[in-house]
């Protein structure tokens, strides 16, 4: 998908933050307000908390067209709903580390807490994914390459699979 | 094990006979010897078909499901099987009294195409049952083999060639859903895959959407995850299916243990269903 | 003529040079029919294939039409092409009559699909007869032979160290003409082999009329985890989903692989689903494999491969459901529920 700049034709991430309404959001718009600068490679999706964020959307995201996706919300502790945060931290944990280990690089999900008044913190954080983003390039700079293609060939699935098959097939020889 | 295979018989015909369950679960013979099938008996009179031997390769489980509208339901139950039945307890599929646990401590299985012990028995953790009505044989030895070298084999390669691997591993994939119908923490009424309104899951054949699938079930499991391996043994293509689990029950236990995999008590919360204040803080 | 087995490979060369040619072959511990190329080594010896050949005639997946949007301008294009003639090498007789059934599917009855088509009218098939059934093969007693591919366009007959090559149909003919370098004069006495397995098909199809309400179905759904593998092993299962892929101001329709053993096969908008349980969607398979198909086109569906009998994770056994079904004594007349 070209996501090149029109101008420069350099290449524009897309990344998607998703942002808790009580914190994050807030954080961004006090950014805002003040004026900050940062990259518009980031697409804001506000959902109530970031224990609302279903991994689903990450994964979906990520094949759908974006290049990195942030999930962003309150500092532990800080939860407007108390106790959301606790459930995305653990979640986002072991699915951060599950999709790393398929093969995800893993500047392309990060999860950050980010508080109302942390402004600074949020522009910093759009800032540094988005060069992070640059420099991996579009999504599918994730596909491996020959060599790696070619160094797990056959070593994947195991050898049993048909194995009825070619035990025959050792019979009849 | 052929004194064992005469008393799971003795024992479900009586059960059958005075009524206190409705069915009995084990396993049946197929048309050759060494094929056995999960068979449901319903009559006292054909007790005489359940066996039990080295070639009951399936984990026959998620069956219960499927009975216990008739009352109490008798299931064979090795050590996988007994986590599987703490799951649907904990999960809240079935209640304690629905089931009638036969169990029996298994010294592993051994595919009958290869002659080698089953892969998901070579790896197994808990071999004499969990929980029970009744213990048919004597307890095996819990030699509790290392179950992660494979996960080591494929965290030791670089980024790229893990995608390679799960790329391949994915693109052989028929997404025929044989791991997630064999799996018993897959009880939802409506898969995700199912919710096409919702839009998950396309319908194309393609890595990109196996990827998807693959994934999404393993995250779904994950932290229940009874690491029976049944998903493994279904799985016509011979898929890897364990590896992102047994990663994912590691990955649980260094972060938030000590834990050991799920179905080891019938009473939650799992893992992911809860939290602690202090749990370790990286996205700071 | 004969063509003999340690030289098939120069042969299979030059047919690829003119021509995409499919063989059996192991693809990375599976096996399925592969393009030949550099580095693919032909397994001959195989029994059939895991994976069976249907996905040349009938891919899994397959773009029917796209579209795009420019404003208010709307293109759509169909996704059809004419395909390059193929030669499908090595396929057993049981394989060679699935493409029988699919062609009846796909062909016939006053619907000719283009997509089937095109790729039917530019397929060779050089059938390879089965010196070794194996254990789970019943082709003989329900479909074919394992010495004979009447409807292929070559057959080529396993006698040991070589084939004796025979030319079946007209393009068949002008195939071998081709061939002529690689083959050999001489004679040599053909494999005439048989199944263990047999089954008796004879009644079956009638029986199974009065069975809807049996309690054959209700055994079945026990074991059955109702996943799909065996309609995706199955080289004669054909039904098929079709959805779209939408981007913004494009997208495309396809077509794609879908089993009758799925939960949501029958969903319908409103919710109704017919085929909730597990046993209807059971019967539903073995009634359409054993008599439904026959009342359409007068010949069985399942060919007996056996794969899904080798593949099944919960052992399902289609010849040990014919023989059920065979053993049963008719139903009491009583009303059977109208079915297609």
């Amino acid at each position: 998908m070209p996501r090149d700049n029109e101008q420069t034709g350099e290449f524009t991430p897309k990344i998607l933050a998703f942002c808790c309404n009580w914190c994050t959001y807030a954080g961004a718009d006090l950014a805002g307000l003040n004026r900050m600068n940062y990259p518009a490679d980031v697409k804001v999706l506000r959902v109530p908390c970031s224990g609302r964020v279903n991994p689903q959307y990450v994964l979906k995201a990520l094949q759908s067209g974006c290049d990195g996706v942030l999930v962003c919300g309150c500092h532990p502790g800080d939860c407007h709903y108390s106790t959301g945060n606790y459930y995305a931290k653990r979640r986002m944990m072991i699915f951060k580390r599950m999709v790393e280990f398929a093969g995800l690089s893993p500047e392309r999900f990060q999860i950050r807490w980010i508080s109302g008044s942390e402004a600074g913190k949020f522009r910093d954080t759009v800032v540094e994914v988005s060069e992070q983003i640059r420099a991996l390039g579009p999504m599918e700079n994730d596909a491996p390459s020959r060599a790696a293609i070619d160094a797990v060939a056959g070593t994947v699935a195991s050898p049993e699979a048909d194995e009825e098959l070619f035990a025959a097939a050792k019979e009849a020889i | 094990m052929a004194d064992v295979q005469d008393i799971i018989r003795e024992r479900a015909a009586a059960l059958l006979s005075s009524g206190e369950v409705s069915a009995v679960i084990g396993w049946g013979v197929g048309r050759f010897d060494d094929v056995r099938f999960p068979l449901v008996v319903k009559r006292a009179e054909d007790a005489g078909k359940l066996v039990f031997d080295a070639s009951c390769v399936q984990m026959t489980a998620k069956r219960l499901l499927e009975h216990t509208g008739d009352g109490k339901v008798a299931l064979v139950a090795r050590g996988c099987e007994s986590r599987a039945v703490n799951r649907f307890i904990a999960d809240h599929q079935l209640t304690r009294d629905q089931v009638y646990v036969i169990g029996v401590p298994c010294p592993g299985m051994v595919d009958p195409a290869t002659g080698e012990t089953l892969k998901r028995c070579a790896e197994c953790q808990v071999r004499n049952p969990v929980v029970h009505d009744e213990l048919v044989g004597d307890p095996v030895p819990e030699p509790k083999p290392y179950r992660f070298a494979e996960v080591d084999r494929v965290e030791a390669m670089s980024r790229e060639e893990r995608r390679a691997f799960f790329d391949e591993m994915y693109g052989k994939c028929i997404r025929c859903y044989a791991c997630r119908n064999a799996c018993p923490c897959c009880t939802c009424r409506e898969c995700f895959v199912e919710q096409d309104k919702v839009g998950w899951q396309g319908k194309a054949f393609n890595v990109n959407e196996a990827r998807y699938y693959g994934m999404i079930r393993a995250f779904h499991t994950g932290d229940r995850c009874i690491e029976c391996g049944e998903c493994e043994r279904a799985c016509p293509m011979g898929l890897p299916l364990m590896v992102i689990m047994h990663q994912q029950v590691r990955d649980i236990d260094k972060l938030f243990g000590p834990y050991e995999g799920g179905g080891l008590t019938d009473s939650g919360p799992d893992p992911l269903r809860t939290y602690k204040t202090d749990d370790i803080e990286e996205f700071m | 003529m004969l063509l003999k087995k340690a030289k098939a490979g120069a042969l299979l060369d030059a047919i690829a040079a003119k021509e995409r040619l499919f063989v059996p072959a192991d693809d990375r511990g599976t096996s399925r029919f592969v393009a030949y190329g550099a580095g693919v080594e032909p397994r001959f010896d195989l029994l059939n294939t895991k994976l069976p050949p249907k996905d040349l005639l009938f891919p899994a997946t397959e773009t029917l039409y796209r579209w795009s949007r420019d404003g208010a301008d709307l293109a759509i294009d169909s996704a059809f092409a004419e395909t390059d003639p193929f030669t499908v090498f090595g396929l057993r007789p049981c394989d060679m009559a699935s493409v029988d059934r699919l062609d009846a599917v796909f062909l016939t009855k006053g619907y000719v699909d283009e997509f089937y088509q095109a790729k039917r009218e530019a397929a060779t098939f050089v059938a390879a007869t089965c010196a070794h059934p194996g254990r789970a093969c019943f082709c003989d007693s329900i479909a074919a032979s394992p010495h004979e591919a009447p409807t292929a366009d070559v057959l080529l007959e396993d006698a040991g160290e070589e084939w004796v090559v025979t030319p079946q149909t007209e393009k068949g003919a002008s195939a071998v003409e081709a061939w002529k370098p690689y083959l050999e004069e001489g004679d040599a006495e053909p494999i005439k082999a048989a199944c263990d397995l047999k089954v008796d098909m004879a009644a079956v199809p009638e029986k199974l009329k009065g069975m809807f309400d049996d309690p054959i179905w209700s055994d079945i759904g026990d074991q059955c985890l109702t996943c799909g593998t065996c309609t995706f092993v199955c080289p004669t299962c054909y039904c098929f989903n079709i959805d779209q892929d939408v981007r913004e101001d494009e997208g495309k329709r396809f077509r794609c692989w879908d089993s009758c053993m799925f939960t949501d096969y029958t969903a319908m908008a409103g919710g109704h689903n017919p085929r909730a349980s597990k046993e209807s969607r059971v019967r539903q398979r073995f009634m359409h494999k054993l008599t439904y198909f026959n009342d359409r086109y007068d010949m069985n569906l399942c060919v007996g491969c056996g794969r899904c009998m080798r593949d099944c994770p919960a052992a399902v056994d289609i010849s040990l459901i014919i023989d059920r079904i065979a053993a049963s004594e008719p139903a009491q007349e009583k009303e059977a529920m109208a079915h297609a």
